[in-house]
């Protein structure tokens, strides 16, 4: 009797490995995955298959629940769907996908070896994330990317105020050991915080452009997004109207084709700008 | 051909009367759009365009597009915007006698503070009407407290601090030199980044609990002492350009609907600066230094020669200042007679209460 006990629970143990090398075997799958999405800019038909892919994503945690990478992945699909698909037409989505988003880069960064990052002490939080290296980037990156964001969305909540400073420590992180990382997505993290905000309150309009500066550098202007947040903040800011209407009209005439490998986040930008415009007399 | 023209000029002169004249306001604010203060903002000018009947329009510049306080103000003299809302930094290059609600350890609580206001808002509006601006209503930053890297426990503490001066404020120079402290000018847009330097020029800031979390300066300091420096003010104002070109029901509307919003606004400062006061905490922020640990005659010596300071440049003038004091000193007699009555204990004396701890500041 102990013996099939024994036999049953090592057949359990070693299905639950099987399982767990399985989805191991199929994260390529999810990358290429990632890739053909970004090369659509059909953006219903994006839109339309992402949710799929994040049930199969979450399947695959289920299964593999220390998997920093998978986290990491939901983490990115979630800001992907909240950013591009949600936030200008359904802001309360948006804001419940950057908080799941968040929660997964959060436990991403626990797997990593970080412990209790949105309520550690401030001092003991950027201990933590001074320790953290190059293969931590990518986590910290889509951590603090939707955090920013959800943080963004309730701004008249002070205890969402306070948190800022912890996601501004994680991409300044990324900037220290990778500033090259998703086609320079923490400068425009800076392009954003420094640009959007008067300098009485933070703001500094030289560091944003800078910041917005080395993001098209690392693209070679073909990523669309950098213009988009230029004019959408530092622009505005700045109350420079012709800046921000040269920047969205060469967003929205820029060709298709412009970056293939980033077709999807080109169409985003470009929807983006037509709605900006769209408040040109409001805001100027 | 006469029926006619007469037909014509009647209906034209209709025509005339039927479309009523309509006022673009333009107004400028550093509040950010989406925060809390924002959104009452919001409401007020949709307020205002619905029962005016679409005869007053709003043109908002938030988050400090128009820049910051002084620039607002040349534009609005100017005549490229007619209105908006400022701290105290910006209501004294309007009216700096309204500062006096600002003296340092002048208030015990938000009661004080909100009866003297009351009693001197006829003398504030004709200030702010012979400046040129008419004044719509009162918000409030709060109470202001230092925060710092150092330990604060005591007044000689802080003049050992390398202490941040908000660079062309006269009445934090005046405080400062009547503390005998000698402070670090800085234009606030350089107190982050010398907060963050590995050997920054300062060590030590002033400002409400809620700026410091919307600043993001609390990350990076570690002591906050509970002693509020003082009661930070906030103005809504027009130009007097533009309101005197307003009917007067419109004058009207804009007084009284400013005046309701901006009592909404200073009751919910306070509010977020109380709750702000547990999420500092919460993340690490450690307040010190209370109203029972302090040599309040040394305070008060501090207040009373900043004043004298001020009264020199006729920045607060004495006369003022002296009106305000002997108010307040009425006002914590007839209180505490009040209480005294109530609990059937001897009553303090004018003096005594004019001097007292102001132990009960409460945020």
């Amino acid at each position: 009797m102990r013996l099939i006990l024994i036999l049953i629970a090592s057949l359990i143990s070693t299905a639950c490995s099987m399982d767990k090398m399985l989805v191991r075997s199929s994260v390529p799958l999810i990358e290429n995955g990632v890739v053909a999405l970004n090369h659509e800019t059909d953006l219903d038909l994006a839109e339309d298959s992402i949710p799929a892919n994040l049930n199969m994503l979450q399947g695959m945690i289920n299964i593999d629940p220390e998997n920093a990478l998978l986290h990491t992945y939901a983490a990115q699909a979630f800001y992907g769907l909240a950013y591009g698909f949600n936030e200008d037409s359904r802001p309360e989505r948006a804001s419940d996908f950057y908080l799941r988003g968040l929660k997964h880069g959060l436990v991403a960064l626990e797997i990593d070896g970080t412990r209790d990052l949105a309520n550690a002490p401030i001092a003991d939080f950027e201990k933590q994330v001074s320790q953290l290296g190059k293969g931590d980037v990518a986590a910290m990156f889509w951590t603090a990317s939707n955090w920013a964001k959800w943080i963004d969305m309730h701004r008249d909540d002070p205890e969402a105020l306070a948190q800022l400073s912890r996601a501004t420590a994680l991409m300044q992180r990324v900037i220290e050991l990778e500033d090259t990382f998703y086609y320079g997505g923490a400068h425009m993290y800076f392009g954003v915080y420094y640009g959007s905000r008067s300098p009485v309150l933070g703001g500094n309009y030289d560091k944003s452009r800078q910041h917005f500066d080395r993001a098209r550098e690392i693209t070679s202007r073909k990523l669309l997004i950098p213009d988009l947040l230029q004019a959408q903040y530092l622009a505005r800011q700045q109350h420079d109207r012709d800046d921000f209407h040269q920047r969205l009209s060469y967003i929205i005439s820029a060709p298709d084709d412009l970056m293939p490998e980033l077709g999807l986040q080109n169409q985003i930008a470009k929807r983006k700008a037509a709605l900006l415009l769209k408040k040109e007399s409001e805001w100027f | 051909m006469v029926l006619r023209a007469l037909f014509l000029i009647l209906l034209f002169g209709f025509s005339i009367n039927s479309i009523a004249e309509t006022y673009t306001l333009k107004f400028a604010t550093l509040m950010p759009t989406g925060t809390a203060w924002s959104k009452i903002l919001d409401d007020w000018v949709k307020e205002v365009e619905q029962k005016s009947n679409g005869r007053i329009k709003f043109k908002m510049y938030s988050g400090g597009v128009m820049g910051d306080e002084p620039d607002v103000l040349r534009k609005i003299r100017k005549g490229q915007l007619h209105g908006g809302m400022f701290t105290g930094y910006g209501i004294g290059r309007i009216y700096s006698p309204a500062r006096v609600l600002e003296m340092p350890f002048l208030f015990k609580n938000v009661e004080e503070s909100d009866y003297i206001r009351e009693q001197i808002m006829p003398d504030l509006e004709t200030g702010f009407r012979e400046s040129g601006f008419e004044l719509l209503g009162w918000p409030e930053v709060g109470f202001i407290h230092f925060f710092s890297t150092q330990r604060i426990t005591s007044v000689d503490d802080i003049r050992k601090l390398r202490i941040w001066l908000w660079q062309g404020d006269p009445l934090g120079e005046a405080f400062f030199k009547a503390a005998n402290i000698d402070p670090i000018p800085l234009s606030i847009i350089d107190v982050y980044t010398q907060l963050s330097a590995k050997h920054g020029s300062i060590d030590t800031v002033y400002t409400s609990t809620f700026g410091a979390i919307a600043l993001q300066w609390y990350s990076k300091l570690k002591y906050a002492t509970r002693i509020p420096l003082t009661n930070a003010i906030g103005g809504l104002v027009v130009s007097n350009r533009f309101y005197n070109k307003l009917p007067a029901d419109l004058q009207q509307l804009l007084k009284t609907t400013g005046k309701a919003m901006s009592d909404e606004i200073r009751l919910d400062a306070r509010e977020e600066n109380r709750k702000s006061i547990g999420i500092l905490e919460k993340n690490g922020i450690e307040f010190m230094f209370d109203w029972d640990e302090v040599n309040m005659e040394e305070l008060l010596a501090i207040r009373d020669n900043a004043a004298s300071y001020l009264e020199q440049t006729n920045y607060i003038p004495a006369e003022i200042f002296a009106r305000t004091e002997k108010m307040l000193a009425d006002y914590r007699n007839r209180t505490a007679n009040q209480l005294n009555d109530e609990s059937g204990t001897t009553a303090t004396t004018t003096e005594q209460s004019a001097q007292s701890p102001a132990k009960d500041i409460s945020d």
